[in-house]
């Protein structure tokens, strides 16, 4: 993280009490957002995400499990992230450690819902092969490689297109008693089930600098932020998690306004992500 | 094409390459030549021995590059200068940089080169503009100066016997930057020039093009003959609630973009063209958050190949 000097702190909270941030955006306006798809062969889905200087990459793999004893009518989802020391060089080392733990969780929560499962942006019982046989477990990976603030919208952004062009092989299970009653296998390479990824939200962080709060914070401006509050909403307008970091207090009437903001906010940004979904698979297909 | 990443529709992606294959059919035949990637062969007469430099190697009796740059000959010295490298610095540059350290007696300041420079104490001038022996008073006194992270303009002083680079700000239009942005773009773009200190008095902004890339665009201050240190600290807390105006905001802010603008599409910053895209950007009603959009990359790949070619023309009809 470079240092600013006192001078261009307090430009930069003068430019956002002003409403004109330092590339010119007003406090509400993102980025311009690209969106790549398919960008790992291996994996099942993948997405590369680039908001200014932020890129991040998600990885979907899908693989063939058992469901848990406790609900065998679900499959299992994990989220990690894991920060490149190519995106900072504070990342090198453990020193990415806390930062990748703390935006793992965050994403959890937006998208896994409770313990049991329920509640998950990811509708878990259609993960599901065998009941209590087999499931798939998905697990999706997210990279920082280029850090420039607001790595959380961005990795759930790359989350969402990357489930989106997940594509889970159909399988044929042939139950046959030579094997004693076990399920085997026959996973197609051709036919892919697409996954249903319009209940999958979008987190928009909104950062608390002096007395008004911004969107898609560049790192100049995080330095600057007294608090965060990073909402996940979905395509109906519907809060599906929170989470506020920073030490300073909020009023409860700020984040109620705050919550309005990001639902008006989201539902643009869930629009252009659309587009931006609908322009890289079309340029996949060319 | 370069690391854009630009959301492109088929009409402009079709207008950059025009515009950007018009550049390059542009460019002096000399100037191609030059460039060079990992594994061309440069040609060199054999017959005069010649001196493989940085970048070169000896292949097959044949000198091959082995980075991707511009070929520089000095004398017998054959060598690949590389464009996206750190800055390398000279006697007398005006650099921009950030104070990371204070050490006895001297500050050390980031400025892109593969060491930190360091600007002495006794190479500033001290605030109150008497010339004088620095005391250890002085010395105590430094933060007060400079503090770390402070953005300081300077001059490239020297190199000392070790190798470090020494720096000066010996008069009053040297010194910390406040209100304002940095911006850093590759060295290579911003060439020496005579004048690297630019007012725009039209829009009541000071624009510092350094020789090391860090380019500073922010708001402009009237330069004292002597400024106590103390008044200026008082001033900058009693005027914590009042901003930057907006209109000189908006000036800044349209400058920084241009050169943004400019330097991702890899065309060399003088202040002639950051000040031509911002007026051009204002003439076509661009908002200033749109000129990092992909339309306005186009129209100034656009005009900058139409303002070369005219150019260029103008030369031949001279010439004729």
């Amino acid at each position: 993280m470079v240092g600013l000097s006192e001078g261009e702190k307090h430009f930069i909270r003068g430019g956002i009490a002003q409403d004109l941030r330092a590339d010119g955006r007003t406090r509400l306006q993102f980025r311009a957002v690209t969106v790549e798809t398919g960008i790992i062969p291996q994996a099942n889905g993948s997405a590369r995400v680039r908001m200014g200087a932020t890129e991040v990459i998600a990885s979907v793999k899908a693989e063939l499990g058992k469901p848990t004893i406790l609900h065998p009518g679900k499959g299992k989802v994990s989220i990690y992230v894991d920060c490149s020391p190519t995106a900072a060089p504070m990342f090198e080392g453990r020193g990415s450690e806390e930062l990748s733990a703390e935006l793992s969780v965050a994403l959890q929560r937006c998208l896994l819902g409770g313990k049991s499962g329920a509640g998950a942006a990811i509708d878990l019982s259609s993960l599901i092969v065998i009941e209590g046989k087999a499931c798939w477990d998905l697990y999706i990976d997210g990279l920082v490689v280029s850090s420039d603030g607001n790595l959380l919208d961005a990795l759930a952004a790359a989350i969402k297109v990357a489930l989106s062009d997940t594509g889970i092989p159909k399988v044929n299970v042939s139950l046959n008693a030579e094997t004693d009653g076990e399920p085997e296998f026959d996973i197609s390479d051709e036919d892919f089930l697409q996954f249903d990824t319009s209940s999958v939200p979008v987190i928009v962080t909104l950062t608390k600098v002096g007395k008004h709060y911004i969107v898609d914070a560049t790192s100049e401006e995080e330095s600057q932020m007294s608090s965060a509050v990073s909402v996940s909403v979905n395509r109906l307008g519907q809060i599906c998690g929170m989470t506020k970091r920073g030490g300073a207090g909020l009023d409860p009437s700020v984040i109620f306004d705050m919550i309005s903001v990001a639902k008006h906010v989201s539902q643009r940004f869930i629009s252009l992500l659309d587009s931006e979904i609908a322009a890289a698979e079309a340029a996949d297909a060319e | 094409m370069r690391d854009l990443h630009l959301p492109l529709n088929q009409t402009q992606r079709v207008r950059l390459e025009a515009a950007l294959h018009e550049l390059q059919t542009l460019a002096p035949a000399a100037a191609s030549a030059a460039a060079v990637t990992v594994a061309d062969t440069i040609p060199v007469n054999h017959e005069d021995n010649i001196l493989k430099g940085h970048g070169t190697t000896d292949q097959d009796g044949e000198v091959v590059a082995t980075l991707c740059g511009v070929v520089e000959r000095v004398n017998k010295l054959v060598y690949v200068r590389t464009l996206r490298a750190r800055y390398k610095p000279e006697v007398g540059d005006i650099i921009v940089g950030r104070v990371i350290e204070i050490a006895p007696k001297r500050w050390r300041l980031e400025i892109n080169f593969s060491q930190d420079a360091v600007l002495m104490l006794s190479s500033m001038n001290l605030p109150d503009g008497i010339q004088r022996r620095r005391t250890a008073v002085d010395e105590l006194n430094m933060r007060s100066i400079f503090e770390e992270n402070d953005v300081v303009c300077a001059e490239v002083r020297g190199f000392q016997h070790d190798g470090s680079l020494h720096l000066q700000a010996r008069s009053q239009k040297y010194g910390k930057l406040k209100r304002g942005q940095l911006l850093t773009v590759p060295p290579y773009l911003v060439k020496r020039r005579k004048q690297h200190f630019h007012h725009l008095e039209q829009y009541d902004v000071d624009l510092i093009l350094g020789c090391n890339g860090f380019i500073w665009v922010g708001e402009h201050v009237v330069v004292n003959e002597i400024t106590t240190f103390n008044e200026d600290q008082e001033k900058l807390s009693a005027e914590v609630e009042t901003f930057t105006p907006m209109e000189t905001r908006k000036h800044i802010c349209r400058l920084a973009n241009a050169a943004r603008v400019l330097s991702a599409l890899g065309f060399t910053l003088t202040i002639e063209l950051i000040i031509q895209t911002a007026e051009a950007s204002l003439s076509s009603n661009v908002k200033i958050n749109d000129m990092l959009g992909a339309e306005f990359y186009v129209q100034t790949a656009e005009t900058e190949a139409k303002r070369r070619a005219d150019l260029l023309g103008r030369k031949k009809g001279g010439a004729r």
